[in-house]
């Protein structure tokens, strides 16, 4: 039952798309007025509308006729961004060589993205939010879950793009204004030149393989300063990179040799000059560092709640000054990352592109970013953690990095049905939909 | 945006063909007067949502009024939904005139779809999905003026003439614009070939889908021609549907006969009626009352009421009628046997019928009404001889007839197979027993064969009180045939199927028939509202229902103030709307702090103000100073407001403040 309404939801999308890319918007209104026409004129003693009908019907014949063919030879490059925000208007460039020896006119540039249709088990395993509330034949064939999916999947609008008159073997640069709809990686398979009749009714197409990509990074909210509390802590092995290469550069002074020092910290020089091996000393690294802990948690795969979180998570980690501090973004996917920003380690970008990129993990429990965040207690001045629920796990997630000393601020995400927590919790409660207000109260 | 002047033209174009030119003509220049006037209202979504509400509830308003009213005693005119759909680009008018004179230009789609609203008053950041409605609303006038169905080339010619002007700007550039003229003749051509094509199929297929299911009916009330079941084998099952209401003149008592057409002509199993053209009745003044026949009626009448499918049919009639009264149709025709019939007319009809002395309707016996077929003939001469008819007076000829099939016949509706040649000889020599069609054709060709000239009637049998309804019903089961005898210079009926037919027939009625008869009545009395044939007058008052109605939305829409009135130029010098709370005393606390060089620095929040007020040891009272700016702010920004006691409060307060620093500024000076 479900995989015929899946079959059929997905012909009709692949229909409706191809009938949409097919028909000008003039031609959908002659279409849909050839239908109104057909129904009333459909008893042609009664009205007169069947003439219509047929006038409107032999237009779209015409017009179907005259795009049969159409050859064109267009160069395409694509010059895209790096990256683009999610729900902000962004543009793009495209430079087209005319191959042919005819100047093209009237053209129209449409642009082809992935295609957005869910795998059958991806629609089988969504839940769109408030779908139990729904009729008891909307929840069995499904048909809103799809619409949905449709809707969430669609990575970005890219209004159809008129072209400029291109010379005969010469090249044109058009910008293309498009807005992502949500985070993560753009994919554009190709172009698609369209050629409307000469009614203006029905496009001859040309399609044109032009893979491209861009990364969307997810949207963001104006944060408050978050006023971060905490003690700048002793960081092993300094900034450069603090855990990972290298040593800190602060010298201190030099110190006998004692076994086990490694051999390039040796001051060969005072060496010589002593008769004994010395070595360098180096300032112990003390600053601050906090964590932004990401939930990542979720039942499903589409969630409203988590894309939020990822957006929360996103803002407040573009508002944290890591010119002195640095950030640890932590969650959990596949497995347990730690991405650091701050004190010219990595760039908020870097860690916006990694928070582009993030899934929900649905394999692991929440004891897996618990343990994560614990291992590193030792080093964090302070803990900013994104939260999807406010559950046990959750609550004594938190309990214990306070316990640590770890002033840590809670968020969290909620579509309104989660339970909030007491007073005494210190939680930051927000609502999907009124995220940007209650970040604001924060 | 359509260019200049086609809006107009297609609304001017819809009003000419639906005889609404005068509205149209207004509406095309309130709407093309758009482009003129820089004036504009600041509709929001929520007004569109109202506009398009207001056009919902007067459409149904419309259609509840036109649905009762429409075709009541006007039979002919075109039907409830053809002129609601003619209204329907003044009914829709109100959007399209407020987007034409919106800043916004275009409707937002939760005007057309509740999905859209719900979704908008889900989201906290509605996406702004909006509809240019003037393309839109230029096609639905298009086809709207195909309901008024003027069947000239006009039509046709003003559709095209519109499309081309509306392509033509959509054109592309790419093509020569001969290329446009001659494919736009090409689809023109091909549009109008196709129509003319598409209506004719139409027709064919109307006539084959009507000779065909003629052919299923076994009845039908075809006055030329009526198929019999004689020769038919198996048994005959007629339904209980009813099919008419009579209601008997003072003093006639049931059973009685209904005719609808008579015969003259039997060619096995069918009868004919040759030479029975009909030729049209003219009603009286009034248009209601048709005289069959001059002279004076009598009072006594015969009440009918009869379903005629698509408003056209035969009419069933007592024998002698003179006249039909109370007959709301169009056009009425008869023909010299007997049959009248309605060509144009209501789905219900209701009528009385004045009986008067003699059968007028009926012409006088031609040669046709003596004929014998060969097949019969030797069969009926031989029941003719044996009845030793010959001689005797027409009347008596009658009655031995009629005996005879009384005394030696029986009523059957099961028929085997027919031992002899002919069925009706099989029927009259071996077995006699059948219904009522034999008994009818048996009956005419015997007189025929004695000399009397006979036809064959088609009708129903009045026999049937419904105490449900309080009248006579007249069920499919009771259709009937018998035979008109030419006597004494006036034709009569002679009824030769044994009574008990009637009976034998109610014996195999369904056991749901009492059911079916209150589902009968329902939808016969929802009939009698729909074509006005009840109380008159409640649909002339509903059409003043609509005006609490308007009025109620009207004074929604406007009554809250939501719409803005922009003119466009004038817009930008206009200065801010004065906020709410600006007239509050606080500000001469500011001012006259701000003069002592204590002011509030820009966008500094008042409460941080008074904090770095006190926290700079400045000479004033930071505790009253916050009581006052609390009530200050509530005043300033509570949605609520305040209560008219806190007005005054907060007044008296500031006075009080006020009073107390120029004290103390007089008491320094003092000093």
């Amino acid at each position: 039952m479900k995989r015929v309404a899946y079959r059929l939801f997905r012909s009709t999308a692949s229909f409706q798309y191809r009938l949409g890319r097919q028909l000008t918007p003039a031609g959908k209104l002659v279409l849909v007025a050839l239908g109104a026409a057909g129904v009333i004129g459909f008893d042609t003693n009664r009205t007169v509308g069947y003439q219509a009908f047929t006038l409107l019907a032999a237009l779209l014949v015409v017009a179907a006729a005259w795009s049969v063919v159409f050859r064109v030879r267009l160069d395409i490059q694509r010059v895209l961004p790096r990256f683009v925000t999610a729900g902000a208007p962004a543009a793009y460039r495209l430079v087209i060589r005319n191959g042919t020896v005819r100047p093209q006119r009237g053209l129209v540039l449409l642009e082809d993205l992935a295609d957005p249709s869910p795998s059958f088990d991806e629609f089988l395993r969504a839940r769109e939010p408030g779908e139990e509330r729904r009729n008891w034949f909307d929840r069995t064939v499904g048909y809103p879950r799809w619409a949905w999916l449709i809707e969430r999947r669609r990575g970005a609008g890219i209004a159809p793009r008129p072209l400029p008159p291109l010379p005969a073997g010469g090249a044109r640069e058009v910008e293309v204004a498009l807005l992502p709809l949500r985070r993560g990686r753009l994919a554009f398979t190709g172009v698609t030149i369209a050629r409307p009749d000469l009614f203006g009714l029905v496009n001859a197409l040309v399609t044109i393989p032009l893979p491209g990509a861009l990364v969307v990074l997810p949207k963001r909210y104006a944060v408050p300063d978050l006023a971060l509390p905490g003690v700048r802590k002793y960081q092993r092995g300094g900034v450069a990179l603090a855990g990972a290469v290298g040593d800190s550069e602060e010298f201190v002074s030099l110190r006998d040799y004692r076994p086990g020092d490694p051999l390039r910290r040796v001051h060969w020089r005072s060496a010589a000059r002593v008769g004994r091996p010395v070595v360098k000393e180096y300032q112990d690294e003390f600053f601050v560092r906090h964590a932004l802990v990401l939930d990542t948690f979720v039942e499903h795969e589409e969630s409203d709640v988590f894309e939020e979180a990822v957006s929360v998570a996103a803002s407040i980690a573009c508002s944290i000054q890591t010119k002195d501090s640095l950030l640890d973004l932590l969650f959990v996917g596949p497995e347990t990352y730690c991405f650091t920003a701050g004190r010219g380690l990595g760039h908020t970008d870097h860690m916006l592109e990694v928070l582009a990129g993030v899934r929900p993990c649905r394999d692991k429990p929440f004891r897996a970013l618990r343990d994560a965040v614990l291992e590193r207690s030792a080093s964090l001045s302070g803990a900013v953690a994104v939260l999807l629920a406010w559950d046990a796990p959750r609550r004594d997630f938190v309990r214990r990095l306070r316990a640590l000393g770890i002033p840590t601020r809670a968020f969290v995400v909620g579509d309104g049905t989660t339970p909030a927590g007491g007073p005494g919790d210190q939680v930051q409660h927000l609502e999907v939909g009124r995220i940007g207000e209650g970040l604001a109260r924060s | 945006m359509t260019p200049p002047v086609l809006l107009g033209a297609a609304v001017v174009f819809w009003g000419w063909e639906t005889g609404l030119l005068l509205p149209a003509t207004a509406l095309a220049v309130l709407l093309e007067g758009a482009r003129a006037v820089a004036w504009r209202v600041d509709f929001s979504r929520r007004d569109f949502h109202r506009i398009s509400d207001l056009c919902t509830v007067v459409f149904a308003g419309s259609a509840v009024y036109l649905f009762t009213a429409s075709g009541t005693r006007v039979a002919g005119a075109p039907g409830a939904m053809t002129v609601l759909f003619q209204w329907l680009p003044l009914l829709v008018a109100p959007l399209v005139v407020c987007q034409a004179y919106s800043t916004a230009g275009k409707v937002d789609l939760g005007a057309f779809l509740w999905a859209y609203r719900k979704k908008a008053a889900d989201e906290r950041d509605p996406s702004t999905d909006a509809l240019d409605v003037a393309y839109p609303y230029g096609v639905l006038c298009v086809l709207s003026a195909s309901a008024a169905n003027v069947r000239t080339p006009v039509y046709y010619a003003a559709v095209c003439l519109l499309t081309a002007w509306a392509l033509w700007v959509v054109r592309s550039p790419r093509f020569s614009p001969l290329w446009w003229v001659a494919s736009l003749a090409v689809a023109s051509v091909a549009g109008y070939g196709g129509h003319v094509a598409l209506h004719r199929v139409q027709q064919t297929l109307e006539e084959m889908a009507f000779e065909y299911i003629s052919s299923l009916v076994r009845r039908d009330t075809d006055p030329f021609r009526s198929a019999t079941a004689i020769g038919h084998l198996g048994r005959l099952k007629l339904s209980d549907r009813i099919l008419l209401r009579v209601t008997p003149a003072a003093g006639q008592a049931p059973p009685f006969l209904l005719r609808e057409a008579s015969y003259n002509v039997y060619n096995s199993p069918a009868w004919f009626a040759v030479g029975a053209a009909f030729t049209s009745v003219q009603p009286e003044a009034g248009g209601e009352t048709w005289k069959l026949a001059p002279g004076p009626a009598p009072e006594a009448s015969v009440g009918v009421s009869v379903y005629l499918p698509r408003g056209r049919g035969v009419l069933p009639l007592p024998a002698r009628a003179m006249e039909i009264d109370k007959l709301a149709v169009v056009r009425l025709s008869k023909n010299p046997l007997g049959a009248v019939r309605v060509d144009e007319g209501l789905g219900l009809v209701t009528y009385r019928v004045r009986v008067g002395p003699d059968a007028p309707l009926d012409a006088p016996p031609t040669g046709f009404d003596m004929a014998v077929p060969a097949a019969e003939a030797v069969a009926v001469a031989r029941i003719a001889a044996d009845l030793g008819l010959a001689g005797r007076p027409p009347a008596e000829r009658l009655a031995a007839v009629a005996a005879f099939f009384r005394t030696r016949f029986r009523y059957s509706t099961y028929a085997d197979r027919p031992l002899g040649q002919s069925p009706l000889e099989d029927f009259l020599l071996r077995r006699r027993s059948g219904h009522c069609e034999y008994f009818a054709t048996a009956t005419v060709l015997v007189l025929r064969a004695a000399g009397v000239p006979a036809r064959y009637a088609t009708g129903y049998s009045v026999q049937e009180w419904s105490r449900l309804e309080q009248r006579y019903v007249v069920r499919a089961r009771h259709a009937h045939s018998w035979a008109l005898g030419w006597v004494e210079g006036a034709w009569r009926d002679l009824d030769t199927t044994p009574p008990v037919w009637a009976d034998e027939e109610a014996a195999v009625a369904s056991a749901f028939e009492p059911v079916s008869d209150v589902g009968s009545w329902a939808v016969f009395l929802f009939s009698r509202w729909r074509y006005g044939e009840g109380e008159e007058g409640v649909a002339r008052y509903l059409v003043w229902l609509l005006v609490p109605l308007v009025l109620g939305l009207a004074w929604r829409l406007y009554g809250r103030r939501r719409i803005g009135r922009v003119t466009t130029e004038a817009a930008r010098d206009e200065p801010a709307p004065r906020h709410a709370g600006a007239d509050s005393e606080f500000y001469l606390i500011a001012d006259r702090l701000a003069a002592a060089g204590l002011g509030r620095g820009p966008a500094e929040p008042v409460s941080t103000w008074i904090d770095r007020l006190e926290a700079a040891h400045a000479p004033v009272t930071a505790d009253a100073l916050r009581g006052i700016a609390e009530l200050h702010y509530r005043y300033r920004f509570d949605p609520a407001g305040i209560g008219v006691d806190e007005r005054h409060a907060l007044r008296a307060r500031v006075e009080a403040w006020l009073a107390e620093r120029a004290g103390a500024a007089r008491a320094r000076a003092h000093d």
